[in-house]
């Protein structure tokens, strides 16, 4: 197709064409199988009822992709609007009880053992590339939801802190305790799993 | 007699500086924000005497940089993330139907 030149839709050849595309999109940010293929799914259909607002200057998979994007993040919206309390906490509390010393004289201080142990999170010599993939897969998996959205939406998609915001409804304050927390339990995780 | 004067003097600096829940905050809030002198200043001090906090510097650095390649990893084309062959075939169908009733 030459440049200028209009895209059409042909959606009878979505799936073999951006199935796979869409799924591996949606499963780096969901980390859920089945939530991925029902996006996946949601995304095709959503594609097929708007189809006529499709103005052809886009691609394709530009397009679909655009669709998935919302989807995920009405799902990352749908777990923020039942952790309300939990925001309210996450705005004033840095700490975490599961990382720090709650009591006097050292509060606030690495409780022990759950401090960084190894000089490097990485160990030495090369990591392959598949082995690296799999512990922080399984490492953002282990994370709450509500962290792995904020953290996802920074670290992965590389949005900018205002849209983040904006798509999740949390407040400037809310997202840098998260994407703190989020850190504090990654590193943790990949530590673990890489001393193992 | 020298152990309890060294327990004093932590517990001393403990009282005025920013403990290491503040400190670990800070080392990831920097990485999206400016740190104002004071909380800068609040920081570095901690660092110069708290060698997990340094640790933790580091090990977020080096965990940044492992997530940057992982998102490459997961743009490449090789990445192995696969549609189900059969939750394919169940899309194929829904939307199928869904054109054939259009």
């Amino acid at each position: 197709m030459t440049e200028g030149e209009e895209h059409i839709l042909e959606p009878q050849h979505w799936v073999e064409r951006y199935g796979d595309y869409l799924f591996n999109y949606a499963i780096v940010r969901v980390n859920d199988q089945e939530k991925a293929e029902d996006l996946v799914q949601e995304t095709f259909l959503a594609g097929l009822r708007a189809r006529d607002n499709f103005q052809g200057k886009s691609t394709e998979r530009t397009w679909l992709i655009s669709i998935l994007k919302r989807k995920i993040i009405d799902t990352y919206r749908k777990q923020y609007a039942s952790k309300e309390s939990s925001l309210r906490e996450y705005e004033q509390d840095i700490s975490d009880g599961d990382f720090y010393r709650a009591e006097d004289p050292f509060r606030g201080h690495w409780l022990e053992g759950k401090g960084p142990h190894s000089h490097s999170l990485m160990p030495e010599g090369e990591i392959e590339q598949e082995e690296l993939m799999r512990i922080i897969r399984e490492c953002i998996s282990r994370l709450p939801p509500n962290l792995a959205s904020a953290f996802i939406m920074k670290m992965i998609d590389e949005s900018g802190s205002d849209e983040i915001c904006k798509d999740l409804g949390i407040t400037p304050s809310n997202l840098w305790v998260m994407l703190h927390r989020a850190r504090l339990k990654m590193r943790e995780c990949v530590e673990v799993k890489w001393l193992r | 007699m020298l152990k309890k004067m060294k327990y004093r003097v932590m517990v001393f600096m403990s009282r005025r500086m920013i403990a290491c829940d503040e400190a670990s905050f800070l080392i990831s809030y920097r990485y999206d924000n400016k740190l104002g002198l004071y909380r800068w200043m609040g920081l570095k001090m901690h660092l110069l005497t708290c060698h997990l906090c340094r640790k933790y510097v580091r090990q977020i650095k080096e965990l940044n940089l492992a997530v940057d390649r992982y998102r490459e990893g997961c743009a490449h084309p090789d990445c192995q993330h696969h549609l189900d062959r059969e939750a394919g075939l169940k899309i194929q169908q829904v939307v199928g139907r869904e054109l054939n009733a259009k």
